[in-house]
């Protein structure tokens, strides 16, 4: 097992040791905190992947990040603890910015007791932002998610979709809804979904949306999910019923009218390709393999044909997440397209 | 020909209203202000998707070029000053919307083919018959710009489309010139679709006064005259005129910032709560204290305002001639670089607190802020040591190092009972890494969607310059109040009087 960066510090010491690290950094050093990022995997080895994810983000996102690495399962209870600084130069005048980490590894009881062990650690005043790496358990207790301000997830690498889906709603209506939900799957797929809008924000091209017949959509290997949250959307957005699934899905308009969107896959970004068909029109959002750029054209019927590029994100996870901690702000759109995305992983009867 | 349905794609993508399509026409296209900001910031919020796609930009101009020339003269400007790299991908996308217009701008002609231009893009671009006119000239050209505008009809909106003009500060040169330019512009536009730019309210700072006294019970319970014993606004630069002697000679630092950006920031700290953060509310509220500002005349003046010239003295340690000896500055001038003021603001919540004001050139070192003292505490329980507290101040820096502090007093460890002052800091660099945006983005995203939160409107600007004019004509009665200071220096005696009678000293910086 790989040694996490830091210094191994008691459980019961480590404020006392983070001061003793500040006193020994020297002089010039400023201690910054926006929030407590905490990041839970119950994945062997996580702390050093996400000892790097931390040092990508928090030069721009100052935090006391805790890393937690978990093994519930073990059958004896023991907790270790490492802390360390990383430390960022900031503006020309050559001072650092510095934020704390302390990386936890915690087996058996200690594993289930993040409350005591690991959240008596926080930061006191600043919200909690809780990243979950691994699947969501049943949400037979509530008193862990009330803690937490923002909980962030990826449902792209869960296994049943649509079981965790379940327990997201159920997480958030746990809360009555003041947690902040913010699956970074839904998050990636913000710059196409911005891209979709700016094609329609053209007054003469936005009727074309209450006649869309068709939808294609090429994600990447892995990012089914990714693809089925933005039908989710659309459908959400766009007034369309699911009536049938299966290799394509057929949803009903608002009119009464059939639609039929379809998927492939294809290497690249997770979402490289979009293509809705209207009665007259075809609209597009390519992403080329290895491009930073999404390429939207509106042709066909009477429009004027229109293409542009935006600028595209790297997919990388740090990348996402710091822009979603960034952006901050709920995200009201999400519960609902989970809903429809759903009802299309498990058939309709 | 505009379609006033919301697009159901836009929900929940921003937390701000989305900007509409049209078509923006930039006066004075090859002037600094285009090439420096805003095509640098239309180029960004085009490459992140925050431009709709049919925005079109229309540079209308004197000098003979064409559409290629002048795409290419834009890139080379914007790949100097953009705050992100230009992508050449994103840039070739973007300045497929640029065009090119030639024509003087008294030339009838000239506005009749614009008007046939824009209704081609209305055709082939999507632009909604929507108009967006930036006067990005001196104002010397506001009348003629502005006359051809209306007699060609371009500033007449038609059906459900739109159009605006956004007009560059200064706004006038006193209230006179000023109220003249706005009945220029608001016999072509009416006032809810004009956009007056100040471009400090753009500024995130700025905006975050708002935020920080409304959004925090802390402060706002406490500002007021029974806490806060005095205000000092200060925006100071260690540049001097820096080539634009021409306008700064006839300008001075009072019409040149005191007028707009400080009595702004004025507004900001002293407006009450606003009844909605609607553009309207915002600005009534903000209107209200600059009608509550005691009017300065005749002597008042001079017990109330010191001005003053640098002269010749040391900028980082490199020597700098004095303002009489720079490039294109008469050696009689008598205008002001600095000016310091105290202004009264007449209503219950500051009845009794002072504001002073300073803005000077060729300072030690630059910043802007915003200080709020609040009263000492009684000298009951700690006078025995005979220490001598200091008040609580919070200091909320606009520029550079934007942020928020708060000093108070705290015990020094020890057996003894000593007290010093201790700063609890906000930066917002330490903090936030990122890069923010241009307030240029902020502001034309605005003026695209509608929202005149952050433009000046026209009551405010006529009664800042109301104000103003007090002072400009009691200073013409008389100079033997102008002063000098040594460039570098933190300014003349005077001023540290003017604060010295309330038993103010200013901050130092």
């Amino acid at each position: 097992m790989t040694a996490p960066a830091g210094i191994p510090v008691p459980i019961g010491a480590i404020e006392k040791e983070l001061g003793r690290l500040w006193e020994a950094s020297g002089e010039g050093k400023t201690r910054a905190s926006l929030i407590n990022l905490a990041i839970y995997s119950q994945e062997r080895d996580s702390l050093a992947r996400n000892s790097e994810v931390i040092r990508g983000i928090a030069g721009e996102h100052a935090m006391r990040a805790l890393l937690i690495e978990a093994n519930p399962s073990a059958p004896q209870s023991n907790a270790e603890a490492w802390i360390t600084m990383n430390c960022y130069v900031r503006g020309n005048k050559g001072g650092e910015v510095c934020s704390e980490q302390i990386s936890f590894r915690l087996e058996g009881e200690a594993a289930r007791a993040l409350q005591s062990v690991v959240f008596s650690h926080l930061d006191s005043d600043l919200p909690l932002v809780l990243w979950w790496q691994s699947d969501f358990p049943p949400p037979t207790d509530g008193r862990l998610w009330r803690w937490v301000d923002r909980l962030i997830f990826d449902s792209r690498q869960w296994e049943d979709p649509r079981g965790q889906f379940g327990i997201i709603s159920g997480i958030s209506s746990i809360t009555e809804s003041r947690i902040v939900l913010c699956d970074l799957n839904w998050a990636r797929s913000l710059p196409v979904r911005q891209s979709l809008a700016g094609i329609f924000d053209t007054p003469c091209i936005l009727p074309q949306l209450s006649s869309i017949r068709t939808l294609h959509l090429d994600h990447a290997p892995g990012h089914r999910t990714t693809a089925l949250l933005l039908v989710g959307w659309l459908a959400d957005r766009l007034d369309w019923v699911l009536k049938e699934a299966g290799t394509a899905f057929l949803f009903r308009d608002s009119s009464g009218k059939t639609l039929k969107v379809t998927f492939g896959e294809a290497e690249g970004a997770s979402i490289s390709r979009m293509i809705l068909e209207s009665e007259h029109c075809r609209f597009q959002i390519l992403r080329e393999p290895g491009s930073d750029v999404y390429v939207t054209t509106a042709e066909g019927g009477e429009i004027a044909p229109a293409s542009r590029m935006v600028r595209a994100r790297r997919e990388e996870t740090s990348e996402t997440l710091l822009a979603e901690l960034s952006r901050g702000g709920r995200h009201p759109l999400y519960l609902r397209a989970i809903g429809i995305a759903q009802s299309m992983i498990d058939p309709v009867p | 020909m505009s379609f006033p349905t919301p697009n159901p794609l836009r929900e929940g993508i921003a937390n701000r209203l989305a900007p509409e399509p049209c078509t923006l026409v930039i006066f004075g296209a090859t002037g600094d202000l285009t090439h420096r900001k805003l095509i640098p910031a239309l180029y960004n919020l085009a490459a992140e998707g925050s431009l709709p796609p049919a925005v079109t930009i229309i540079g209308f101009a004197r000098r003979e070029k064409t559409t290629e020339e002048f795409r290419a003269e834009l890139k080379a400007s914007t790949v100097r000053f953009s705050r992100t790299p230009v992508n050449d991908g994103l840039w070739e996308s973007f300045a497929g919307s640029i065009f090119y217009h030639r024509s003087a701008f008294d030339e009838a002609e000239g506005y009749d083919s614009l008007a046939r231009e824009m209704r081609e893009h209305d055709l082939r671009r999507g632009t909604g018959g929507n108009r967006l006119y930036y006067l990005a000239v001196a104002p010397d050209q506001f009348p003629v710009i502005l006359g051809q505008l209306n007699r060609s009809g371009l500033g007449a909106k038609t059906g459900e489309a739109w159009s605006r003009v956004i007009v560059e500060k200064p706004f006038g040169t006193d209230f006179k010139t000023s109220h003249a330019l706005n009945e220029l512009v608001s016999d072509v536009f009416p006032e809810r679709d004009t956009f007056r730019i100040d471009h400090f309210l753009g500024k995130e700072t700025a905006q975050n006064i708002m935020v920080m006294r409304f959004a925090n019970s802390i402060f706002e319970s406490l500002w007021n005259s029974n806490h806060i014993s005095h205000v000092q606004i200060t925006a100071a630069e260690p540049l001097g005129v820096e080539g634009r002697a021409g306008y700064y000679d006839k300008s001075g630092a009072m019409r040149d910032m005191v007028q707009n950006h400080l009595l702004q920031l004025l507004t900001l700290t002293a407006m009450e709560p606003p009844t909605s953060l609607g553009a309207d509310a915002i600005r009534d509220e903000k209107v209200k204290v600059l009608r509550s500002i005691r009017p300065l005349r005749g002597d008042d003046v001079f017990r109330h305002v010191v001005r003053a010239q640098y002269g010749p003295g040391l900028i980082d340690g490199k020597p700098v001639v004095g303002y009489r000896d720079e490039q294109g500055v008469a050696k009689d001038s008598t205008t002001e670089t600095y000016v310091a003021l105290q202004v009264n603001i007449d209503n219950w919540r500051w009845a009794g607190v002072p504001f002073f004001i300073r803005t000077a050139k060729r300072m030690p070192k630059g910043g802007t802020e915003i200080a709020v003292t609040f009263k000492s505490v009684p000298q009951v329980l700690f006078n025995q040591s005979g220490q001598i507290l200091d008040e609580n101040v919070l200091v909320i820096r606009i520029q550079p190092d934007e942020g928020v502090s708060l000093r108070m007093s705290a015990k020094m460890p020890g057996s003894a009972l000593r007290i010093e002052p201790v700063k609890m800091d906000f930066h917002y660099g330490t903090s936030f890494g990122k890069a923010t945006p241009e307030a240029y983005e902020r502001l034309l995203l605005d003026a695209m969607s509608g929202d005149a939160t952050l433009f000046a409107r026209r009551d405010e600007v006529e009664e800042a310059w109301r104000f103003v004019d007090g002072i400009e004509e009691a200073w013409k009665t008389r100079n033997d109040d102008l002063t000098f200071h040594d460039a570098g220096s933190w300014g003349p005696v005077a001023a540290a009087e003017l604060a010295g009678r309330h038993g103010v000293t200013w901050r130092r910086m």
